[in-house]
């Protein structure tokens, strides 16, 4: 599983460009579904089993990121983020863009100045050093249009992983691990693999039109407040397992999708916690939604500084919630 | 071109009317069939020879404006923006008040203003219309509370450029109705949807996908340019004369890939100049249509124009030419159906 986290969590796929990040699931998956497509929009609907009962598991595999909206004539490249990027996190960092890497820095003629926009800091701000010598050198490495992610790497800290793309790549590891496992099940498991959930939950949207699966869980990340002084209204932690998420700012999970989940994991001895997150939202909010309705929950992996180059996860929690909804989905 | 007329017909969103029989007169003898449905999105189909693909290009009839909320003791009048309005664009300006009311938004003359009231922004709070009436009792058998209030701007045209009222989205609409004026039957259907609403929450174009399952979108708008003097250049949205627009991401959607390379193709092809938008603020009926039904592909193609969503917008026409150009290259070409194909 390390591998594959690795292998998912370092591929390129901010938003509308997830073309790198769904060539690796699909290499992933195939051996492993009775088959699968990609819809108008982009995402991956994979299905395996023949059962009356549909399930829909559901990760999404962009990741937040930036785009090139202008270039000054010395080659120093103006950004926005696509995605929740605060430009508090992105400073003094390196992005990835798919032929040059770049470095941010801050305007700033004086140091009261520099001072001032470091502490309101925007985007406007901002800039990139490619090294590039001026706007044609730079139009050539990252035209207008090019989009970019952190430069962060898979490490792997006292046992935790740490990576940028956590969110939701640890989601989309879940499912591919969950598809490699689920053999005897009595329901047809339909899987996807939505674009551009960042910018506003657009693939997941459109992505259980066609099948209205009778119930859907959206498997993300969601925060952990075990950090110093973290928000006291949350609950969930590292290590005590996936975390089953009551509410969040978006949508409130099927109440007999909780209980069934609870249950198979009592059942089962997985350890698990419960969510309820005071922000934020996961696909479930528009899976729910989807035509006359679809009963839907999230089951969140617990992790640190997400939206950050260094976003870290427990091993034993992402396994724990391969296990439960591997269960849940053979009926434990 | 039909940017004149359309200009200046006043369609406050979710009063579209007059737009709608304007177009409607136009295009009717034009196309295989016409509908307008539940919301009031006027929609014309032209079937393909082959018909083995569908095409939706999307324009909104609507402009930003004003509703009436108050009508006051004084007889003057208290109202509210519909969709988004800046309220420094309003004192002063001449206004139609319902069907042919004229009004005028009022502020306090400057000899009566002490220097830091100037400096403070009106609000709609403080603003009021005044019809040159004295009384409540008066204005109420003109006006009534939900009246429209839209802008009153007489296009013109000078040195190769436009200006007028609610170009967002009539430079849309006026290509719409220009690539339908040239009659051509394609390989595949090309849906025309006029849609209501846009600019209060892209809502007419919630319902096109239920009734039309396109297999490409392509959203003809009018953009900010926002290439003003004291924004340094490397802020511009866009600029005035460079050529159509090409969106690559705005708020809560990134534009398609294949349809984005196809419009970027096209116009290097066939020699086009164009431009991207270079600020990802503001929406379109791009994400709307991606979201619903089982999803499209969408692109956005605009004409830039300056201060867009006050009474007064330049244009210019050059850049006009040149975006219809492009939309007519990319639906003759047909490219853009065979990427999605594929």
């Amino acid at each position: 599983m390390r591998e594959l986290v690795k292998k998912l969590t370092e591929a390129f796929g901010p938003s509308g460009r997830e073309d790198e990040i769904r060539n690796l699931i699909l290499e992933e998956i195939k051996d492993h579904v009775d088959g699968y497509k990609v819809d108008k929009v982009g995402n991956i609907l994979a299905w395996k089993g023949q059962g009356e009962r549909k399930v829909l598991l559901d990760a999404h595999m962009d990741e937040i990121g930036v785009v090139v909206t202008n270039i000054d004539e010395n080659g120093f490249l103006r950004i926005e983020p696509v995605g929740g990027v605060s430009p508090y996190t992105i400073f003094r960092k390196r992005i990835r863009f798919e032929r040059v890497t770049g470095v941010i820095g801050i305007e700033g003629e004086t140091p009261d100045e520099i001072e001032k926009n470091l502490s309101k800091m925007s985007f406007d701000k901002l800039y990139v050093d490619i090294g590039a010598k001026n706007r044609e050198e730079a139009e050539k490495l990252a035209p207008i249009g090019s989009f970019g992610v952190y430069d962060s790497h898979f490490v792997e800290v006292s046992g935790r992983f740490v990576s940028k793309a956590m969110d939701d790549r640890i989601g989309c590891a879940v499912i591919v691990e969950v598809l490699k496992r689920v053999k005897n099940s009595d329901i047809t498991l339909f899987a996807s693999f939505s674009v551009q959930e960042e910018v506003g939950l657009v693939g997941a949207s459109v992505v259980a039109y066609d099948i209205m699966p009778d119930e859907a869980i959206a498997v993300d990340v969601t925060d952990s407040a075990d950090t110093p002084k973290a928000i006291k209204r949350h609950p969930m932690v590292l290590g005590k397992g996936p975390a089953i998420k009551v509410m969040d700012k978006a949508s409130i999970s099927d109440k007999n999708i909780l209980e069934k989940l609870i249950n198979t994991a009592e059942k089962k001895g997985i350890p698990y916690q419960m969510e309820v997150l005071i922000f934020g939202g996961t696909n479930a909010a528009v899976l729910q939604r989807t035509r006359y309705g679809i009963p839907s929950a999230t089951v969140s992996i617990p992790t640190r500084y997400l939206h950050t180059p260094s976003e870290m996860v427990e091993p034993s929690d992402v396994e724990g919630t391969i296990e439960l909804l591997a269960s849940y989905l053979e009926g434990g | 071109m039909y940017l004149k007329e359309l200009s200046e017909i006043p369609g406050v969103s979710g009063d579209e009317d007059k737009v709608r029989n304007f177009i409607r007169e136009r295009i009717e003898s034009k196309l295989d069939e016409i509908r307008i449905d539940r919301m009031g999105n006027l929609i014309g189909i032209k079937k393909g020879e082959k018909s083995n693909g569908r095409l939706l290009l999307v324009a909104h009839m609507d402009e930003v404006g004003l509703m009436v909320t108050k009508i006051n003791d004084d007889g003057t009048l208290s109202f509210a923006p519909v969709g988004g309005v800046d309220p420094r664009v309003l004192p002063g300006k001449k206004v139609r008040v319902g069907e042919d009311k004229l009004g005028i938004v009022g502020y306090k003359a400057i000899h009566l203003q002490k220097s830091e009231e100037i400096k403070k922004p009106p609000s709609y709070e403080n603003l009021r219309i005044y019809m040159g009436f004295s009384s409540k009792k008066e204005v109420e058998k003109e006006v009534e509370i939900g009246t429209y209030v839209s802008f009153l701007t007489k296009y013109t045209e000078e040195n190769g450029r436009a200006t007028g009222k609610a170009f967002d989205d009539r430079g849309g609409c006026s290509i719409l109705m220009d690539i339908i004026d040239l009659n051509e039957r394609y390989d595949f259907d090309v849906y025309f949807a006029f849609v209501v609403q846009e600019e209060v929450g892209l809502r007419g174009s919630a319902i096109l996908m239920e009734q039309l399952h396109p297999d490409v979108a392509l959203v003809l708008e009018t953009t900010t340019a926002g290439d003003n003097p004291e924004i340094p250049e490397y802020q511009w949205a866009t600029h005035l004369g460079d050529g159509p627009v090409i969106t690559f991401a705005h708020r809560g959607y990134v534009a398609d890939k294949r349809v984005f390379q196809v419009l970027i193709e096209t116009a290097v092809k066939h020699g086009i100049p164009f431009q991207m938008k270079r600020r990802t603020a503001g929406g379109t009926d791009a994400g709307r249509l991606a979201r619903r039904g089982r999803g499209v592909p969408a692109g956005v193609i605009s004409i830039p124009a300056r201060y867009i969503h006050s009474p007064l917008s330049i244009m210019d026409l050059g850049d006009y030419r040149n975006t219809f150009e492009l939309v007519k290259k990319v639906v003759e070409d047909g490219k853009i159906m065979e990427e999605v194909s594929g």
